[in-house]
């Protein structure tokens, strides 16, 4: 049997594992003859654009849309296309694609800048999620997570501004035990990256892909997985829950959980019940699609999906756990003003 | 490393390359010219039909689109004043009057040429200092990019024209307008009143469309003439002036073009600030610089060959590191990654081939690009002879469009229009719009780095890194120079009218 029969054959049958009943790519019309809007929160050459330009087309083939419009909205770091999607009208041909712990963080940390509440929003499944890790630089003393302890001096840690990663850490910190210093300021990821290769701070948080080509040529090194599990690429790196102490492990999956939310898809609130069945379910099918897997393994563009009642339940109780995140989320902010 | 050379070029050499190279390169510049679309837009519209060539065809298409938008943008900057992105900007401070003198047709030969040379130059040191370059990234950081910063801001004073305190006026406040919005030490709004569209701060190309475009748009409004009179102006200059032009200021071209290489090769310093920094740079050094600002061709030559050597040495970053310096290296690097090529300092060794490849891409670009570009410039030199009726609206629109099209936000229109408005108002009264973009441009970088260095380094940092301190003191040294040089001019002009005084 090749290949494709059994990503086929494992495509048909994943649905019937998961124990949804979902008639196997059975489409409402929905979207059939109609354009549909994906608005991207960030930038045309950022993650996110890339995810929904290879999702788009697949999209278009299992919805029977006429055409699956990508739109870039950057801004406020996915605040403003959030804002936006939170305001538009709930047809279901409006649907924000974009990385949703942020939309959880800004408003538990009382950012000015998030103007919804993440909760109300329809969610309709994640595309992926990416394991993030806590990397040092290749010079650095440090040469496990053991060692950020014994540094008897706080953590330099390199930061954007006040986004996912920098609550994270602030998180982390806590819930580890060790003192951090957040240097605010630095323009983006390829700043902070080199900032931390030179050994000007002592490490910060990047993605799974951004950071391979560092770590393969030893300019970086993780020591924690921010992560439910071990990574398989690498092994012997602790996950952060694996490392906290018992009163502290809540926090630590609270933080997690709502990392591994990621790119998802989400539309207005209130939104039409049919346009909501209708997307779910067409996204179910491109993620089972064995072209499309085919065409994410050749692009070594990794996904993980997540259905989209499934992710509703989910981001309901993790807003509600992460209401214990918000003093330490605050504090992070006040620390840097 | 002769091997790589050669089989980098042979890469390129295959139909398919080279096809792709020529649709890169047309495709470029149509969109360079158009304002508001730069190398990103045209390098993220062209990315998803990448997939499934050959790693140089790909590169070819990329890298050609992406070079030719440079000198796109310096067309309109020339002809019209009308900057397509902020790197073209210094273009018109020198081009726009040339123009206006009737030297249209020298101006974009001279910056066609100008651009090639850079490009050139760029790219050849560039291969030279391939194993130069790790060490200068690692070697400086956010103080010494504050140094810059600093000696960035000693060029007010060379656009000041007459009136210092205009100068500083203007700055600040530039200065002031890039503090609208987030800020990017503490996340907190600043000048925001609450508004959703002014958190993002204000656009930079979108002000300098304003600035530039939208005011230069309605002095020809009421002048209600076209740009060039023919009548009263005569085209008088040709295409080989331009490039005769740009070869007799050879060492000019070469220190702008290790200018921009070196600027490129600075993840934390943008394209805007090269060209500006040419332009100071070709100002300062200059034995006449009265002429500059009022047509000198040396003005639009050296941010040209800046801007040409400035692609070439953002790709550093990129390749040495596995780091994209910008967004368009973002996209470069996942075009790397659909390839199955994963960028990081392997790349200078198992893929030296493929880094050649690019090198000679942008020497082949480049020249495809003058090429056409010296071909079709006597024709684009007729555009500003057209009659305001006609002009403006024309420009008007595509500017609005360009504004638009920058975010997607029709708030920016708005933006566009009262910039437009402020850049007549500062025109009227002398003050240097130019300076306010400097205020604007550097602002924040000063903002971030003085933050970082501080917090990283302590109070002191000027004076417990060298590196820091020898900049510092440079800044220091140059801007002192021209004041030391008049005040000895002034005393020879007096020693010597007193001898002539004693004479009679």
């Amino acid at each position: 049997m090749n290949i494709r029969w059994k990503a086929l054959l494992a495509g048909l049958l994943a649905p019937g594992l998961m124990g949804v009943s979902v008639p196997a790519y059975s489409q409402s019309d929905f979207y059939k003859d109609k354009i549909l809007n994906i608005i991207v929160a960030g930038g045309p050459a950022g993650g996110h654009t890339r995810y929904a330009r290879l999702i788009g087309p697949y999209l278009q083939k299992y919805t029977g849309a006429r055409e699956v419009r990508i739109t870039n909205m950057p801004g406020g770091g996915g605040l403003k296309a959030a804002n936006h999607v939170w305001r538009l009208k709930p047809d279901g041909m409006n649907i924000f694609f974009g990385n949703v712990a942020t939309l959880i963080l800004a408003p538990l940390a009382g950012s000015p800048g998030a103007q919804f509440e993440p909760g109300k929003f329809g969610f309709l499944g994640r595309a992926t999620s990416e394991a993030r890790f806590l990397t040092v630089g290749g010079k650095s003393p440090i040469k496990a997570f053991q060692d950020v302890k014994k540094l008897n001096r706080p953590f330099v840690y390199p930061s954007q501004g006040t986004d996912e990663d920098f609550y994270t850490m602030a998180v982390l910190a806590h819930a580890l035990g060790f003192q951090l210093k957040a240097v605010t300021g630095y323009e983006g990821n390829a700043d902070t990256a080199l900032a931390v290769i030179k050994g000007d701070g002592d490490g910060h948080i990047t993605g799974w892909s951004e950071s391979q080509g560092a770590i393969k040529a030893g300019d970086k090194r993780p020591i924690l997985a921010i992560a439910s599990k071990r990574h398989s690429d690498y092994p012997d790196v602790p996950t952060a829950e694996e490392l906290a102490p018992a009163d502290q492990k809540s926090l630590i999956r609270a933080i997690v959980d709502i990392n591994e939310t990621h790119r998802s898809y989400i539309a207005p609130p209130n939104t039409d019940a049919q346009a909501t069945a209708a997307f779910r379910a067409a996204l179910k099918a491109v993620m089972n699609d064995p072209e499309f897997i085919e065409e994410t393994k050749k692009g070594n563009r990794p996904v993980s999906y997540m259905d989209g009642a499934q992710q509703q339940k989910v981001v309901a109780e993790i807003t509600k756990a992460g209401a214990n995140l918000t003093p330490i989320l605050k504090d992070a902010v006040k620390a840097i003003q | 490393m002769l091997e790589a050379i050669a089989s980098g070029l042979a890469a390129l050499l295959t139909p398919q390359a080279i096809l792709f190279m020529v649709i890169g390169v047309i495709y470029g510049l149509i969109i360079g010219i158009l304002p508001g679309l730069g190398g990103v837009v045209a390098m993220a519209l062209l990315l998803p039909f990448t997939y499934g060539f050959e790693p140089a065809a790909t590169l070819a298409l990329l890298l050609g689109a992406h070079i030719a938008t440079v000198w796109g943008d310096s067309v309109t900057s020339i002809l019209f004043s009308v900057p397509g992105s902020a790197k073209g900007l210094s273009l018109c401070f020198d081009g726009y009057p040339m123009t206006k003198q009737g030297q249209a047709t020298r101006a974009l030969a001279a910056s066609a040429t100008g651009a090639l040379l850079g490009g050139v130059i760029g790219a050849v040191f560039l291969a030279l200092s391939i194993p130069l370059i790790r060490p200068v990234i690692l070697a400086l950081g956010p103080s010494e990019y504050l140094m810059m910063a600093l000696w960035g801001l000693t060029i007010i004073a060379t656009f000041s024209e007459g009136s210092l305190i205009k100068g500083l006026t203007a700055s600040a406040l530039g200065v002031l307008v890039a503090f609208i919005g987030m800020d990017v030490v503490t996340a907190t709004p600043r000048f925001t009143f609450g508004s959703e569209f002014l958190m993002d701060g204000i656009s930079f190309p979108v002000a300098m469309i304003g600035l530039f475009a939208v005011a230069e748009m309605m002095k020809l409004y009421l002048k209600g003439t076209s740009i060039v009179d023919r009548a009263l102006i005569k085209e008088v200059s040709t295409v080989w002036q331009g490039i005769k032009d740009a070869f007799r200021h050879w060492w000019l071209v070469v220190r702008s073009s290790l200018l921009g290489l070196w600027i490129g090769v600075l993840p934390g310093v943008g394209a805007s600030v090269a060209g500006l920094a040419a332009y100071a740079q070709a100002m300062q050094t200059s034995k006449n610089p009265e002429r500059f600002g009022k047509g000198a061709v040396e003005g639009v030559i050296a941010p040209d060959a800046t801007m040409g050597a400035n692609e070439g040495g953002g790709l550093m970053p990129t390749l040495a590191f596995g780091i994209p310096g910008g967004e368009s290296m973002a996209l470069l690097l996942v075009a790397f990654i659909g390839l199955g090529v994963v960028p990081g300092p392997e790349m200078l060794t198992k893929n030296l081939s493929l880094v050649f490849s690019m090198v000679w891409i942008i020497v082949i670009a480049n020249v495809l690009v003058t090429l056409i570009g010296l071909a079709i410039c006597p024709y684009l030199a007729r555009l500003p002879t057209l009659h305001a009726n006609l002009m403006v609206p024309t420009v008007l629109s595509v500017c609005f469009v360009g504004a638009f099209a920058t975010r997607g936000h029709i708030e920016d229109v708005v933006v566009a229009f009262v910039f437009g408005v402020l850049g007549y108002v500062m025109d009227k009264y002398r003050y240097s719009r130019a300076n306010f973009v400097i205020g604007m441009v550097l602002a924040t970088m000063i903002e971030r780095n003085l933050h970082i260095s501080l917090t990283l380094h302590g109070e002191f940092f000027i004076f417990t890194r060298p590196l820091t301190l020898i900049l510092f003191i440079f800044v220091i040294v140059t801007t002192a120079l021209p004041f030391i040089r008049n005040r000895r001019r002034k005393k020879a002009q007096a020693a010597q009218a007193g001898t002539q005084g004693g004479v009679a």
